[in-house]
């Protein structure tokens, strides 16, 4: 399943406080990008996809887009059970 | 795994909160961190003030100031409970047992056993279990089950993901025999495979406390701990409330035959507002019947949150009335557990503070 990255992208530049996120935005660059926005983002994919990302796959995770497609592929592998 | 009881009730409650107060203004004076990231993060968890023990305070202080409290006024015979059941993490010694140096220092009689329990935010649901469990015996008329811990002393300032919402306080529950025809369900369930998630690595004899341990370290985003410090995996723990919460409570309330929209108050061990939002969400049950104003009012004070959430919101009116109430709990261990009753018209139900005994 594609969410609407649009929307996903919007939802991230609220959480880290920006005003936009580019989809080759280095989370890691963002000054909010802290242990609460990270806990932010666990929540917002929970409510609004019904996923739960591990803080070990997130770990992983370089690039705002690298993170929309970890959001797809969980959706698509919950969808799939 | 479920439990049930016939014949048990709470006839009691008391809450002890250190007369200490902090507010998360002061706590941000040690957080190497931008001044607007932490008043985010007061606003999105809900921190406000807490209470904390002046340093060498221990839970027995605690625990022998509100049990004086109550024998004083007439609310709890010295002579008349059979069983003290402390639920701690944070103990005066590793030996002897706490509970025992409470016996001591109230001189209770010898006819009491008095029994400490390692549990930690789960530790009101367990003690109550534990409670239960003792009435069955003939010789247990009533127990007194003592919820407390100092961990702040164990929490490094340096630390905002554990420091801002960590509270102290004791609460003391009398639990005893009750209408014969009434159940009490309570539900379950652990993963040690997830112990690490809270935990304070050093001070056992695992790790013993050297000057190594008391090294603070830095452990990404500014944070500075030390392995004599509590740890706390905060994303963890989110998505282990998130997804084994809901259910514990769905299958204990099937269990029990109730509908969700029976159960008048769901009070629930308080981390932050932002996880008690977050699980009454998904929980869908509406806000008002989990109250989440604990931490921002006195900290989270492990497994004696649940009798804070009581007494704070529900104290007078528990009184004169009688609610039926949803206990859940959930934390180290890790442990998660539930338990529904009717619990009310209660003899007291109030908050008192650490020293003095000042009513709250």
């Amino acid at each position: 399943m594609n969410i609407n990255v649009e929307a996903f992208y919007a939802k991230l530049a609220e959480i880290l406080d920006v005003e936009t996120v580019q989809p080759d935005s280095v989370l890691r660059d963002f000054e909010a990008w802290d242990s609460l926005s990270v806990l932010s983002l666990l929540a917002m994919v929970d409510a609004k996809y019904g996923i739960t990302l591990k803080p070990a796959e997130l770990a992983k995770v370089k690039l705002a887009q690298e993170l929309a497609e970890l959001v797809e592929l969980k959706i698509a592998s919950r969808s799939g059970n | 795994m479920n439990f049930s009881f016939h014949g048990g009730r709470v006839s009691g409650l008391l809450c002890v909160l250190p007369a200490r107060e902090q507010s998360f203004l002061e706590d941000m004076k040690h957080f190497d961190f931008p001044e607007s990231r932490s008043r985010k993060l007061m606003e999105v968890m809900g921190y406000d003030k807490h209470r904390l023990v002046e340093s060498g305070a221990c839970v027995s202080d605690l625990a022998v100031c509100g049990l004086q409290y109550l024998f004083d006024r007439g609310l709890l015979g010295r002579d008349d409970f059979d069983a003290l059941i402390l639920v701690t993490q944070s103990p005066d010694h590793f030996m002897p047992p706490t509970s025992n140096i409470i016996q001591g220092r109230l001189n209770l009689k010898q006819d009491l056993l008095c029994l400490d329990l390692n549990q930690g935010c789960a530790g009101f649901v367990i003690g109550l279990i534990e409670a239960f469990l003792l009435l069955q015996q003939e010789s247990v008329r009533k127990v007194v089950l003592i919820n407390a811990d100092v961990l702040s002393r164990k929490t490094s300032p340096q630390d905002r993901n554990s420091y801002p919402l960590v509270g102290d306080a004791a609460a003391i529950t009398v639990v005893e025999r009750g209408q014969a025809d009434v159940e009490i369900h309570a539900s379950v369930k652990m993963d040690g495979t997830r112990n690490e998630t809270l935990m304070i690595p050093a001070g056992g004899f695992r790790m013993p406390c050297t000057p190594e341990t008391a090294a603070l370290e830095d452990v990404g985003d500014h944070n500075l701990r030390a392995k004599d410090h509590l740890r706390m995996d905060g994303s963890a723990v989110f998505n282990f409330v998130q997804v084994e919460v809901p259910p514990l409570i769905e299958s204990l309330l099937a269990e029990a035959g109730v509908a969700k929209d029976s159960v008048d108050y769901f009070l629930c061990h308080q981390p932050n507002r932002f996880m008690l939002q977050k699980l009454a969400d998904k929980m869908k049950v509406p806000h008002a019947k989990i109250p989440m104003n604990v931490v921002e009012h006195f900290g989270n004070s492990s497994g004696v949150t649940i009798p804070v959430v009581t007494a704070f919101n529900l104290g007078a009116r528990l009184t004169q009335e009688q609610f039926q109430v949803c206990f859940a709990g959930f934390g180290v261990g890790l442990t998660w557990s539930a338990m529904l009753m009717n619990l009310g018209p209660l003899p007291f139900c109030q908050m008192i503070q650490y020293p003095g005994g000042e009513q709250l």
